[in-house]
């Protein structure tokens, strides 16, 4: 049962993970592979104010999104000057320049040791101890990531945000302030994910690079890909697609050495296929075929 | 009638290519006035420098008494500059209303706050929706408003910017072949819509390459070749200037 309830909670905290990149890559068609280093941010900054001053989890909470907001802009701002590709290979270079400072700073997050002992999250006096509490708090967190994410795209906002992605010179000439949206949407997509590394490092209580890397990127972009890239609903099928598909794995007799690789195997099989047959993913309305032309 | 946009002595290089030179005029408010020219005569570079697309290397540009020079181009068309784009840019993915509701100006909902806190934006998002429909019924689109912008032909596609236009609120539009590839029945559709604007007290620039509707709309022409004006009139004028006739033939 707790092994169900495990899958849950992870299926919840991709959830906010996948809608965060989804308002930026999704909806306004800004391709990031930066946002597992987001992620990180806001795990080391919820771990370590947990750890060093006890603050309580919602202090802790707010103070990763504030952080990770701060840390959005500094990776959007220039990577915005440069567009399609190199824009994307922009961000990926401040997405390993992310994990390098969270390998190499060791005095302040531990360095390849990690942060252990991660304390867990006290909500007005209710200690979160057990999986069913988490999978409660995870819930509610991607309940609220979800709404967040669904009001703005479903307003006049989202609509700006789909005219930057498909054509940013004829939305301008409408008065419309691209550069201003895209590093809105990278902000608050930034503290989302901030907010799924809080939950994920109460959660686990230990936290080290490994879980930032590039490759989480790509994972995360995986499911907003092949769950539907503008498509609300498409990032929680890919959340769940993606983080418990693989675990039945784990029932059809792969010994667990090769399973974690075979799972590796499997997203980006998932990712060529969808791209080769169905960009647009499961219940997405956007292709990344399209940001080839300028 | 006071001038609604004044150029003084605009130059643009590329490259060491001069694209434009010294080119100087202004528009008087409520008019047609055409921008002809023979193909690379710079008539694009010009509209793009105006709206903002473009950095000039000299001289200036004017707006309802406001200077343009170096506004970043959301900025000009929130003034009330409005343009089409030679390349007919719009939004093929979004439905016609959509692409038109995009153009109204202070939308609340498309702030964060107003966002999420949608009541507000609720209300103004109806109120545009009808203004948006009478639009369309203007340029006479309004029975495709459902309609994606890829579902329309290219003359409807073009009536679409239009409205869009209209819909910003523009006091000047720029439009950037507006008769282009389409056919000649929607060519009378267009040229009678821009008469219409004219009495709805638009200002339009267009360029054009088709003589006759240049002739049959103009109030006035301005004719650029190699990147400099060469003549500026009533149609009939121009049309019989030496210079003129010689840059077409040549």
């Amino acid at each position: 049962m707790d092994y169900l309830l495990h899958i849950l909670i992870l299926i919840g905290i991709y959830t906010i993970l996948s809608v965060s990149l989804n308002l930026i890559s999704g909806y306004t068609g800004l391709l990031s592979v930066a946002q597992a280093a987001l992620y990180g941010v806001g795990a080391y900054i919820a771990a370590l104010l947990a750890l060093h001053f006890h603050l309580p989890f919602l202090v802790g909470l707010v103070c990763a999104a504030l952080g990770a907001a701060v840390i959005s802009v500094i990776i959007a701002a220039p990577s915005l000057r440069v567009h399609d590709d190199y824009f994307v290979l922009a961000t990926f270079a401040f997405q390993v320049i992310a994990f390098g400072v969270m390998n190499n700073w060791v005095n302040f997050t531990g360095g390849p040791m990690g942060l252990p002992g991660i304390p867990q999250p006290v909500i007005f006096g209710i200690t979160i101890s057990t999986h069913w509490q988490f999978l409660f708090l995870a819930a509610i967190l991607a309940a609220l990531a979800v709404l967040l994410v669904r009001c703005l795209v479903r307003a006049p906002f989202g609509r700006v945000l789909r005219a930057i992605r498909e054509d940013e010179v004829f939305a301008q000439s409408l008065g419309k302030n691209v550069i201003k949206y895209k590093l809105l949407v990278f902000v608050i997509g930034g503290a989302l994910a901030a907010v799924a590394g809080a939950l994920y490092a109460h959660y686990i209580s230990f936290i080290d690079p490994t879980s930032f890397t590039v490759q989480e990127s790509i994972f995360i972009l995986a499911i907003v890909i092949v769950g539907g890239s503008g498509s609300i609903a498409g990032s929680i099928v890919g959340a769940v697609a993606l983080v418990a598909l693989p675990e039945a794995l784990r029932f059809i007799g792969l010994p667990s050495s090769i399973a974690a690789n075979v799972r590796q195997i499997l997203y980006g099989g998932a990712l060529v296929a969808c791209m080769m047959f169905r960009p647009q993913g499961i219940l997405g309305e956007f292709s990344f075929r399209k940001l080839s032309r300028s | 009638m006071t001038a609604i946009l004044e150029i003084n002595n605009l130059s643009k290089s590329f490259d060491g290519v001069k694209a434009l030179d010294g080119v100087s005029f202004a528009i008087e408010e409520k008019g047609i006035v055409s921008l002809i020219g023979p193909n690379g005569a710079g008539k694009t570079t010009l509209f793009n420098i105006i709206c903002g697309f473009l950095n000039t290397n000299d001289g200036n540009v004017d707006f309802m008494g406001s200077k343009l020079n170096g506004l970043a181009a959301h900025r000009i068309a929130r003034l009330g500059l409005g343009r089409t784009f030679q390349d007919l840019r719009l939004i093929r993915k979004m439905t016609v209303m959509e692409n038109v509701l995009l153009a109204f100006q202070h939308q609340y909902g498309e702030g964060v706050i107003g966002a999420l806190a949608g009541w507000k934006s609720g209300r103004q998002e109806k109120q545009n929706r009808r203004r948006a429909l009478e639009l369309l019924e203007f340029v006479g689109l309004a029975d495709k408003a459902n309609n994606l912008g890829d579902e329309l032909s290219y003359g409807q596609q073009k009536l679409l910017t239009i409205a869009c236009c209209l819909a910003l609120d523009a006091r000047l539009l720029l439009l950037d072949e507006p008769v282009a590839g389409i056919a000649p029945e929607m060519v009378e559709k267009m040229l009678g819509l821009l008469l219409r604007l004219r009495e709805e007290g638009k200002t339009i620039c267009l360029i054009e390459h088709n003589l006759e509707a240049v002739k049959a709309v103009s109030d006035r022409i301005i004719v650029l070749d190699e990147g400099r004006k060469i003549a500026e009139g009533r149609p009939e004028a121009v049309m019989q200037d030496a210079a003129v006739l010689e840059a077409y033939l040549s």
